[in-house]
């Protein structure tokens, strides 16, 4: 059964190669950024040199705090690119060996339709955010790595600025933990997708994406509630993962300044709260969603007859 | 004797329309078996339903197995075709074994390079890249390395030219079939399987109409060939079917011995296409 699911996971990532390309071209892009904006600032010679002045005399929470913000703001981005990539994924997953007929191939292969469709589950839910996590670090290693020669040809103590005040041990856990907790929150979309997928005759987006857009309308024209509106929408921004915060608070307080979280604390771990996460309701609903889309998804795929 | 697939009356139905009525037959182990109808006769229904992809009502048992409720242990023994077009397009010759030899219990690598040692398939390319001929040898590969009891061909040979054809069927003969395994094989191209055949089955509208192993056919069917007058006498042995050629009548007996039909003209044994054809339109009229 688990040699079983590896190689079928192992599938998932010939087949859709975007699951590491994705990523991999986010990488090269923000890195190839910071570098350009590392040379870009470099014409202001004076400034920069008051600054890594200003920097090195900061204090060492001051110092953790500033890159932690530019940790998560590298993360940010892959964050958003990985539920894209996601969505995508699930809604091609069962769709593309429809269309190519290789279905009728995969189906003479001694798995069952419930193992095949674990494996996509799998793979979206799991390995995407695992890998994604890989670039991620990746990234923030050649981003540091790039910003410490930099600042080392002008002089600076790198060591002391960057690579001593990077917790990175925190910062890695606690990535890791959103994005499997955001894996775990938004999977009832993923349930959906994959149950699309194994349905559609064609257009599997537009048939995903139209009852999103639907039922809410429809709902406040009839009942006036809100319901599926909150469902769908909030949902997707409001993850009951951190303490006394929701994750987009966590980047912008209320109010007009935003204030970055790194003012209030140099831990992200500390901010995460599993207890309230794994104890929120929303939370197991939209895991039984999720079961139960995926289930059709497997009845779907077994008892779908094209002849 | 060993079944390898027996069915009772099996019956599917899309709708209103009965796709297999009351189908009753026996596949023996280490036969040959030619499934033969035109489209819409429910061919490729019967082979899904003997493939565990489709329900169906009645009995039907394939290896001992119950097709659709116990498909993965039936799958571990069973392989089939569908047809040239359905391996994977996006798939590298090496990672299509790796998979298969990770999923399959039954399959042999090394046997697979072997044969694929021996075609113009190149392990790095992909699918995509292949001819259709060369996608049906690799998958033929694939498939003489599993040691499976049952296999299950649909029309493999379609689109494929005439020399990928006869290489298909040869490699099918030498490098697959030894005896004991079983292979159920449908296509329109009666001619080119007819001798690799050791029974035949007909099936038209849903139903069985001819189920003989090839041996019998001599002894059961006979063809006249007639001059005019002749046919006049031929006809009141009743022929289940009647065309001409250049001017001469062939008629096709059912049942009737050769001697008597001897001196009215040539006889002979009809051709499978030909009893075919007497078959389905001589039960149409």
């Amino acid at each position: 059964m688990i040699e079983g699911q590896i190689a079928l996971i192992r599938r998932e990532l010939w087949e859709h190669r975007a699951i590491y390309v994705m990523p991999l071209v986010i990488a090269l892009l923000v890195s190839l950024a910071s570098v350009t904006g590392q040379v870009a600032v470099s014409a202001f010679d004076h400034a920069v040199d008051i600054g890594i002045l200003g920097a090195t005399n900061l204090g060492e929470n001051a110092r953790s705090a500033a890159i932690t913000v530019l940790m998560i703001s590298l993360s940010s981005t892959f964050v958003f690119a990985m539920w894209i990539l996601t969505i995508f994924y699930s809604l091609d997953a069962l769709y593309a060996e429809r269309k190519d007929r290789s279905i009728l191939f995969w189906r003479s292969i001694p798995s069952t339709d419930f193992e095949t469709v674990l494996s996509k589950l799998l793979t979206a839910l799991l390995v995407i955010p695992l890998i994604t996590f890989v670039f991620i670090v990746l990234t923030h290693l050649v981003v540091l790595m790039a910003t410490s020669v930099w600042l080392g040809a002008r002089g600076a103590n790198t060591w002391h600025l960057l690579w001593t005040a990077a917790p990175f041990i925190d910062n890695w856990t606690a990535t890791l933990v959103f994005l499997l907790a955001l894996s775990l929150w938004l999977s009832p979309f993923v349930g959906w997708s994959l149950f699309v997928s194994g349905f559609a005759k064609r257009s599997p987006f537009l048939i995903a994406a139209l009852p999103i857009a639907i039922l809410p309308l429809l709902e406040r024209i009839v009942f006036d509630t809100t319901v599926f509106a909150e469902a769908f929408f909030v949902r997707s921004v409001k993850m009951p993962l951190f303490r006394g915060l929701d994750n987009l608070e966590l980047l912008f307080q209320e109010g007009e300044h935003f204030k970055m979280v790194g003012d209030a604390s140099v831990s992200l771990l500390s901010l995460l709260d599993l207890g309230r996460f794994f104890s929120s309701p929303a939370l197991w609903l939209g895991l039984v969603v999720c079961a139960l889309f995926t289930t059709a998804a497997i009845y779907v795929r077994r008892y779908r007859d094209d002849s | 004797m060993t079944s390898v697939v027996s069915a009772r009356n099996v019956s599917k139905s899309y709708g209103s329309i009965r796709a297999i009525d009351d189908v009753s037959f026996d596949i023996e182990k280490g036969k040959i078996t030619g499934l033969i109808g035109p489209n819409g006769a429910g061919k490729t229904t019967l082979l899904k339903a003997v493939l565990g992809l489709t329900d169906c009502r009645g009995s039907l048992s394939v290896l001992g197995l119950d097709p659709f409720r116990q498909r993965k242990e039936l799958m571990q023994n069973i392989c089939f075709i569908a047809d040239v077009a359905v391996l994977p397009r996006w798939i590298r010759v090496t990672q299509l074994l790796d998979f298969i030899e990770a999923v399959h219990p039954r399959f042999s690598r090394s046997r697979a390079e072997e044969l694929l040692s021996q075609t113009k398939v190149r392990p790095d390319a992909k699918v995509r890249e292949l001819s259709k001929g060369m996608v049906t040898q690799f998958h033929l590969s694939i498939i003489t390395a599993i040691d499976a009891k049952l296999l299950v061909l649909d029309e493999p040979t379609l689109g494929l030219d005439i020399i990928s054809r006869k290489e298909f069927y040869g490699n099918l003969l030498n490098d697959y079939f030894d005896g004991e395994r079983t292979i159920l094989i449908t296509t329109h191209q009666v001619e080119e399987i007819e001798n690799l055949l050791t029974d035949i089955m007909f099936i038209n509208d849903g139903k069985i109409v001819l189920d003989a192993s090839m041996e019998d056919l001599p002894e059961r069917y006979v063809e006249l060939m007639a001059s005019t007058e002749n046919a006049e006498e031929a006809r009141r042995l009743k022929p289940i079917y009647e065309r001409e050629v250049f001017g001469k009548k062939v008629l096709m007996f059912e049942g009737v011995s050769r001697d008597r039909l001897q001196g009215m003209g040539e006889v002979r044994t009809p051709g499978v296409a030909d009893l075919f054809v007497a078959k389905i339109k001589g039960a149409a009229a």
